[in-house]
């Protein structure tokens, strides 16, 4: 029997997209598994090629967002994820994943605060590839939608970093308009690897054409959303990999 | 025993519409701004408990954060601070203590985390409009501090 590539969601105490993401990663091809944080150890992401961290509000965004699930997750598994990545996999961080994944050190230099607005933002934004191969991307157009859902969405930078990112092809996704006060409107961040990738939208609330706000949106006709791209991307690129695998 | 006051502000946040604040607007030019305030009694050294404060509780980007005690915003009418009552169940300072776990190489004893509003207005405005619609009596406990550093209420 063919083997899937395998998705590993880590799940914190307040995590809320985990279902939906699991959902949509099973979509594009994935066997999944969601995992409490208090299950996790360094053995448990042995059986996984991608390790998903969903979006949510960890620990209630205590202190700031991200932060706690940093801690827990340093003190559970270490450096494991640096590790898990050098040898190969892949980590996605949404919206809260985002901010976590951050925090741990894994994506460029920066963090995500409070939006200018001070307020809750919820809507669909246009967004920009900005990166032409990237495993999590490489099945999108240069542009597209996905939704966001966030209070803490700005990114900022040491400064001259958020230039430097979009010129070194780290910031792969930006948003068509300031919606947050983004330095460089930056929405989505990757690694110099391009195994880690992170991004404020939500694309697991986009896999379907009729997710979409109009109704008569088509796309490419398949009756797929660019969310589901994302995850059909980034399963493709596994997949691949798995099937030059020795043995 | 020893003791440690963290006062941590944002450093891309700048002063805000306080008419946001109170559920009636005021309709005068008055401005706020937020921080929050930790303070800690731990066994140890004091460079330890300033190291956790860096590492568990500000940001190293987008936070700055000041150990001296002192307001760590100048040119303010008055602040409010307000935090949990003693004895409620507030789970952000049990998130914190328990990402500690005593590893640290020091020992918090207690910890205490407080809300700070600074306002900024004329002499006209006053905090009651502000402590009526900011605090909840039924969870917290607060004091507000004028300009000159006296506890009004």
């Amino acid at each position: 029997m063919e083997k899937r590539p395998h998705a590993l969601l880590l799940k914190f105490p307040g995590t809320n997209c985990d279902a939906e993401t699991s959902r949509a990663l099973e979509e594009a091809g994935f066997s999944s598994e969601i995992l409490p944080i208090a299950c996790v150890d360094e053995k448990s992401l042995e059986s996984a090629q991608l390790i998903v961290l969903s979006g949510g509000f960890s620990y209630g965004d205590y202190v700031m967002a991200g932060r706690l699930a940093q801690l827990e997750l340093e003190r559970r598994v270490g450096d494991a994820l640096m590790r898990f990545r050098d040898g190969g996999g892949y980590l996605l961080g949404i919206c809260n994943g985002f901010q976590i994944l951050t925090k741990l050190g894994l994506l460029p230099e920066g963090s995500l605060i409070n939006n200018v607005s001070g307020r809750f933002i919820c809507r669909w934004v246009k967004l920009e590839r900005r990166v032409d191969d990237n495993a999590f991307l490489r099945g999108l157009p240069e542009n597209f939608e996905l939704p966001i859902a966030h209070a803490e969405g700005r990114f900022v930078a040491p400064e001259g970093a958020a230039e430097k990112y979009i010129d070194e092809g780290l910031a792969a996704l930006v948003y068509g308009e300031d919606v947050n006060g983004s330095t460089s409107r930056i929405a989505g961040l990757t690694d110099r690897s391009g195994r880690v990738l992170g991004l404020m939208p939500h694309p697991e609330r986009f896999l379907w054409a009729s997710h979409h706000y109009d109704r008569d949106w088509v796309g490419d006709g398949d009756g797929k959303g660019f969310g589901y791209q994302m995850f059909k991307s980034i399963y493709t690129t596994i997949a691949g990999e798995m099937a030059h695998e020795p043995g | 025993m020893e003791k440690i006051s963290a006062e941590v502000i944002g450093k891309f946040e700048s002063e805000g519409d306080a008419n946001k604040l109170v559920y009636a607007p005021l309709n005068a030019p008055v401005k706020y701004r937020r921080t929050r305030i930790y303070i800690l009694e731990y066994e140890g050294q004091v460079q330890s408990a300033e190291d956790f404060v860096n590492r568990s509780l500000v940001d190293d980007y987008a936070d700055e954060v000041f150990f001296t005690g002192e307001p760590a915003v100048q040119d303010f009418s008055f602040y409010i601070d307000y935090e949990m009552k003693p004895g409620a169940l507030d789970l952000e300072k049990e998130a914190i203590l328990s990402s500690h776990k005593g590893t640290e190489g020091f020992n918090i004893l207690s910890l205490k985390l407080v809300q700070r509003i600074y306002i900024f207005s004329d002499p006209s405005i006053t905090s009651e409009r502000f402590v009526r619609d900011v605090c909840n009596p039924a969870i917290h406990v607060w004091s507000v501090t004028d300009s000159n550093g006296r506890k009004v209420a």
